[in-house]
């Protein structure tokens, strides 16, 4: 067995000229990733918002359903940090567990479409033929529908609270990402590497694993952190509509509906779960970013 | 000397890359005279297309022309700014290397061709097809008020090459720069595309700068070369010359390891080693690494291109030991 | 006189249909054999279906009619993994052959273990070993794709190639997308794999100079079908169909410095959806006679008779022309 390098005269100073100090042990998406401020920023904005959510049962201060109604809509005071709603539960305490509950509920329920967008929409791309066909009309339909008239539909078919919207969520968001992913699919599927994975004879599995779904999942990321955003503004949208979750189940959507009533007067009962959101789409946005940037192949 | 068509100073062009800037092109001058063709040569990310596009005022976002005179005919175009198209119409054409993507999809080609005579000349619309047909007619496509009317993916590569030369002549400039426009193209083709340059720069006193990663393309269409490394001009002089007797290292090293009809098939010797990275360029001489002719001194200090007699200029310290020892390497 | 084949071509034909248009016939009728350690070019302008022809080979397109033989034995697209892994295939792209997720022990590790072809313990030697097959140094196992140059990345892509131990490989293209100097090294790489290895090697490429410095015969293809098949030598010093000949007119040289090709051949090639009646290059051959028109030459040898394709015992040595004209069409 011979390391002899071949194929070059004086080819020994090809290998020590070029790979000085380019070939790095440390994975590159890593080292990416460090240096990204959308990333960073995005990421320490929810880790925040996060902790604060998992920290609920320690931080609060009184529980959240407590109602007391001798001090209801009291101004923020040291007693009640952000003050007390219009049935003396305490504003702070309400606004940790939505949150907790809100930030769940967004991660969750995207988990299902994404997955199930992901492995239809790969299966389409790469074995194309007649079930990309079926797939691909599918998908035509359900996007020819609004959105938010097929998921009211449906949470009022199957049933309101948290259940019907996981079931709503399912059943139509799972196309965007079942359409990126093909596009990609359709694409790589074509390049060199993948023509070549499969005449070194590896298994369409293994393929797919992988050589193409590293290469196509990552826009689904990407875009599952606005969808994010998304699914926790429907749900707050549900709930005007009294289609969203069911009191006494905190929430910042039925927050700020609650607060409504009293914005000349007691302003921060809707605003402050209104930031709240706004925050959580600020990080998930910039969190995007970064990814979008950080996972693109150089 | 007279006006030249085209003259360039010191041309520099930096780049940002990962928050860091380098000099992509590094101190370029060139000159054309009219009807006179010069070809610019290097392997890829050496800058010579980045050269063209600075001269045409096309540099990518990152890229920024940080010194340099371009003048063409004896007036000074602007690098950067506003006016930087406008200043170039009437002198300066320019050709792409990919047809497919230079061209307009949705444009006919007599609209596209037609385009500046309307727009810039001014012509009535009538006028500016006429002459939209008559330039189809100079660059040799075959039926040409069919062509006037069709789109660019109905033609093939060879006659939307022509179309976009003939779209670069229709605000009748007097010199064309062509950025490697006949690398995508078959050989069939590519010597009817060369051969077009050559009878347009005869009809038409076109001056030519044509960037190409092939010597012997530059050996069949231009009367001088520019050899270029790593941002900066190596050698300089007539192409017949520098091919029968080069006077650099890395030229001698592209002719050294060309695989070409005319050398012999276990003849060619690559060159070792590989382009530096231009964030890091070593130090001195670029090219010291490679080269066959390295001593202590070539990485002490810049080398700058310096006049190598009889209008040769070479970037090597070590230039005279070549011109006296007459290397024949070049042209069988 | 010839040894067994490794690899056989008897009469393919691929068609592909075209909505609207009816059916492109990429390959229309073609024959060829490789010897085990053989190295045959493919040679041919873009739409000749060279690049068709090595993708059936591999398995990656089904044949229309006719078959493929490896060892005698009719391999179509479905094939056993000891067939898929003989014949492998080096793609012409470097920036997207390598996946740019995996590094490149990764993607030789993969294939080494899942075709179990070496001990486990043993597999980051093997990939050691492979690296060293191509010129590379074992450091470059934990390098991703895009810290390694062209050429490089063509190595590594030659490497994984390598991997699964293959007896043939099918090189589409494999120096086109490199620059100059880097070619020769690739080329030198290939002929020493066949030395060292024993691999039987099918050169595709436009270029007659990449061909002519790697190929012990050559094929030379022109819309679906072989136009002249000969030795090396013979093809390039006595080349007797009128395709060739043009091509080799047209090709650039460094010997003609000053003169530009005549570009002998005018207009574009047809399409391979609407074929020419009698022989396919009857409408651009310089030298077509009326009889051109009508017959459709077969592919024969130049000089007296012999057997013609695909006779089982035909000479490989042979040199063939489709032309009614090859026994006159010398030293034009």
């Amino acid at each position: 067995m011979s390391t002899r390098p071949v194929g070059s005269t004086e080819g020994g100073g090809d290998q020590a000229v070029a790979l000085e100090g380019l070939v790095v042990r440390s994975h590159p998406m890593l080292r990416k990733a460090a240096h990204n401020r959308s990333l960073i920023a995005g990421a320490t904005i929810l880790g925040i918002l996060i902790t604060l959510a998992v920290l609920a049962p320690w931080i609060d201060r009184y529980p959240p359903l407590e109602q007391n109604l001798t001090e209801i809509l009291q101004t923020p005071s040291w007693a009640h940090w952000l003050g007390t709603d219009q049935l003396g539960r305490d504003v702070w305490s309400r606004l940790l567990w939505a949150g907790r509950f809100d930030l769940a509920t967004g991660f969750i329920v995207v988990l299902i479409p994404i997955t199930i967008g992901t492995i239809i929409g790969t299966l389409a791309g790469y074995y194309k033929g007649w079930p990309d066909t079926v797939l691909s009309r599918i998908i035509d339909i359900v996007m020819a529908f609004p959105y938010y008239v097929l998921i009211i539909t449906l949470v009022f078919a199957v049933g309101k609270g948290i259940r019907g919207i996981f079931i709503a969520f399912a059943l139509t968001d799972w196309v965007t990402y079942a359409r990126t992913v093909r596009s990609s699919t359709l694409v790589i599927g074509r390049l060199g590497w993948s023509a070549a994975a499969k005449g070194g004879g590896l298994s369409d599995v293994r393929i797919l694993g992988r050589h193409i779904l590293p290469n196509t999942i990552t826009q689904a990321i990407v875009y599952a952190t606005s969808d994010i955003v998304y699914v926790i503004l429907a749900v707050v949208t549900l709930g005007y509509l009294g289609l969203g979750i069911q009191a006494p189940q905190p929430d910042w959507g039925s927050m700020i509906f609650d607060g409504q009533a009293f914005m000349t007067t007691k302003w921060w009962l809707s605003t402050i779960p209104g930031l709240c959101v706004v925050l959580t789409g600020i990080g998930l946005s910039l969190l995007g970013d970064g990814l979008a940037d950080v996972l693109r192949p150089e | 000397m007279s006006n030249p068509a085209l003259q360039v100073e010191g041309l520099v062009v930096e780049i940002m890359r990962d928050r860091e800037r380098f000099r992509a092109v590094d101190g370029v001058s060139l000159t054309v005279e009219l009807g006179k063709s010069i070809g610019l040569v290097g392997e890829s990310g050496c800058g010579k297309s980045l050269t063209l596009r600075a001269i045409m005022g096309l540099l990518p976002e990152r890229a920024v022309v940080s010194a340099g005179r371009v003048t063409a005919a004896g007036a000074d175009l602007p690098l950067a700014g506003k006016r930087v198209a406008a200043a170039r119409r009437g002198r300066l054409g320019m050709i792409f290397q990919d047809p497919g993507t230079a061209l307009d999809p949705v444009m006919t080609c007599g609209y596209q061709i037609a385009e500046a005579p309307r727009r810039v000349l001014g012509m009535s619309r009538s006028r500016a097809d006429a002459r939209a047909l008559e330039l189809l007619r100079l660059v040799g496509i075959p039926d040409a008020e069919r062509r006037m009317r069709s789109y660019p993916h109905e033609l093939s590569g060879g006659t939307r090459q022509r179309v976009m030369i003939a779209i670069a002549l229709s605000s009748e400039p007097k010199v064309l720069l062509c950025d490697e426009p006949t690398t995508a193209l078959d050989v069939t083709i590519q010597a009817q595309i060369l051969r077009l340059l050559v009878d347009l720069q005869e009809e038409m006193g076109l001056s030519i700068v044509f960037v190409t990663h092939e010597l012997a393309l530059v050996g069949e269409l231009c009367q001088d070369v520019r050899v270029m490394y790593a941002g900066r001009l190596v050698e300089s002089g007539r192409t017949a010359d520098v091919l029968a007797r080069p006077l650099h290292p890395y030229t001698i090293g592209l002719l050294r390891s060309a695989v070409d009809l005319d050398v012999d098939v276990s003849a060619p010797v690559p060159i070792p080693g590989s382009l530096p990275d231009p964030l890091n360029r070593p130090a001195g001489c670029a090219f010291h690494p490679r080269c066959f002719l390295a001593r202590p001194g070539c990485e002490t200090a810049d080398v700058p291109l310096a006049p190598a007699g009889e209008g040769r200029a070479s970037a090597c310290l070590y230039v005279d030991e070549l011109v006296k020892e007459g290397l024949e390497v070049g042209v069988p | 006189m010839s040894p067994e084949p490794l690899i056989e071509v008897r009469d393919l034909s691929i068609q592909f249909p075209v909505k609207g248009y009816g059916v492109v016939r990429a390959v229309d009728g073609v024959s060829l054999r490789l010897a085990p350690g053989e190295i045959v070019g493919l040679v041919g302008e873009s739409g000749c279906g060279k690049t068709t022809i090595g993708r059936c080979i591999t398995g990656e397109l089904a044949a229309t009619q006719g078959e493929v033989l490896l060892d005698g034995k009719v391999v179509g697209r479905r094939r056993s993994s000891a067939v898929r892994r003989s014949i492998q295939m080096v793609y012409q792209d470097p920036a997207t052959s390598l996946n740019p997720r995996l590094s490149v022990r990764q993607v030789l590790a993969e294939l080494l273990r899942v075709h179990r072809l070496v001990p486990r313990a043993d597999v980051e030697d093997r990939c050691r070993e492979l690296l060293g097959y191509v010129g590379l140094p074992p450091r470059a196992l934990d390098g991703y794709p895009h810290q390694f140059s062209g050429g490089q990345r063509q190595r590594i892509a030659i490497a994984r190639a390598l991997a699964v131990e293959p007896r043939m490989l099918v090189a589409d293209e494999p120096v086109s997308a490199l620059d100059v100097s880097v070619q020769a090294t690739i080329l030198a790489l290939f002929s020493e794999l066949r030395e060292r290895l024993g691999l039987a090697i099918l050169l595709i490429s436009h270029n007659l100079a990449v061909v002519r410095h790697l190929s012990d015969r050559v094929e030379v293809m022109y819309l679906g079908r072989i136009a002249e098949a000969a030795p090396r030598d013979a093809l390039f010093g006595d080349p007797r169909a009128p395709y060739t000949q043009v091509l080799l007119k047209s090709a650039p040289r460094l010997s003609q410095v000053g003169r530009t090709p005549e570009a002998p051949l005018k207009g574009d090639p047809p399409s391979a959806i609407d074929i020419p009646s009698g022989c396919r290059f009857h409408t651009r051959c310089p030298w077509a006679e009326a009889v051109c028109d009508t017959d459709d030459p077969r592919l024969l040898p130049v000089d007296g008779s012999g057997p013609q394709r695909p006779a089982a015992d035909s000479d490989t040595n042979a040199h063939l022309a489709a032309c009614h004209f090859r026994a006159e069409r010398r030293g034009a």
